[in-house]
């Protein structure tokens, strides 16, 4: 699958899904963090409930996206290289549930970064300038959303959040490791004798 | 004493006030405590002509609610009953109520931070530095 087809999917895609208001949205997102963090003492507590919600998320959105893909027409072949995985996220994915692109920057066989320039989750957001908020990771939700949607298809990722526009670097970036290749099975209960 | 040199701005809420800033023109030193304190207690004594001026209109521009010696309030009130307060000496109308606007746009965007409770203190660094610059832009 070619840079730019997974582009161009991406945007077909985006153009067919129903949106929803950019500032309901995000608002949204920021009273669920502000929720999680009255509930919460640390910052660690904060991000970990933040990345299970988004596991959760994760694991019913690569199922939209393939039924979608599927709906309009598009082959999505399985993926011969992780990189390949990569590109589709970042055009395919992110274009289709978010209405943004992020771009990836390959860092090994098996992990790569992505970039997010805009962040439609924290719009209007600005961090509280105690120093107890440099730890949180305001955006966590999306490495929950890739850990879950990748292990629907069978790899096992680990992503964490390296950079955030909150806490003042100039791009969102997540980080995602490739763990291992899950296999296809039952269980051993269920091996034949 | 030109009282037109210096200009406190104050955002109070229900209870306290939540922002002030007071605003020199260009090159003139900070006030001296007196005035400073006079400052305060013309503008926090206009609170209440505040509330009653509120009444006689249904716009968010109160103009000039109080006139104190060569001192006056201007007032805008914001949908939320937050009251922006401008103590000055003499501005035209029209800059002051493009001040206003601005500054209600920039309190408009400081309350979608889901951070950011209404009626509390606001502490932001970037709302005062651009509360600053839109001063000088209207009035200085």
């Amino acid at each position: 699958m070619s840079k730019s087809t997974a582009a161009a999917n991406g945007h077909s895609l985006w153009q067919k899904m129903p949106k929803a208001n950019a500032e309901l949205f995000a608002l949204t997102y920021g009273t669920l963090v502000t929720e999680l963090v009255r509930d919460y003492e640390s910052t660690e507590d904060i991000n970990e409930q933040l990345e299970k919600m988004g596991y959760s998320i994760g694991v019913r959105c690569v199922d939209e996206f393939l039924a979608k893909a599927d709906q309009a027409g598009m082959v999505i072949p399985p993926c011969r290289a992780f990189a390949e995985t990569a590109e589709v996220l970042a055009k395919t994915g992110f274009r289709m549930f978010l209405g943004v692109s992020a771009e990836v920057q390959m860092i090994s066989d098996s992990s790569f970064s992505l970039l997010i320039y805009e962040n439609p989750l924290s719009l209007f957001v600005e961090l509280p300038s105690d120093p107890k908020w440099k730890d949180i990771k305001y955006s966590n939700l999306y490495c929950g959303i890739l850990r879950g949607s990748l292990e629907q298809v069978n790899l096992r990722v680990e992503c964490t959040m390296v950079k955030d526009v909150l806490q003042g670097d100039d791009v969102n970036e997540i980080r995602v490791d490739l763990k291992e290749v899950l296999v296809d099975g039952a269980g051993e209960e269920y091996d034949e004798e | 004493m030109s009282s037109s040199q210096v200009l406190l701005f104050v955002i109070v809420g229900k209870n306290e006030p939540l922002y002030e800033a007071e605003f020199h023109k260009a090159g003139t030193a900070g006030s001296s405590d007196s005035v400073t304190r006079q400052n305060y207690f013309v503008l926090h004594s206009a609170l209440d002509l505040v509330e009653k001026a509120a009444w006689t209109t249904n716009q968010m521009y109160l103009k000039v609610v109080d006139k104190v010696n060569q001192q006056q309030v201007s007032t805008f009130l914001t949908a939320g009953n937050i009251k922006f307060m401008l103590l000055h000496g003499g501005r035209s109308e029209d800059s002051i109520k493009s001040f206003f606007s601005d500054v209600y746009e920039l309190y408009v965007k400081l309350s979608m931070n889901p951070f950011y409770r209404y009626d509390t203190p606001i502490t932001s660094k970037s709302f005062d530095t651009r509360v600053r610059a839109v001063a000088r832009r209207y009035l200085a």
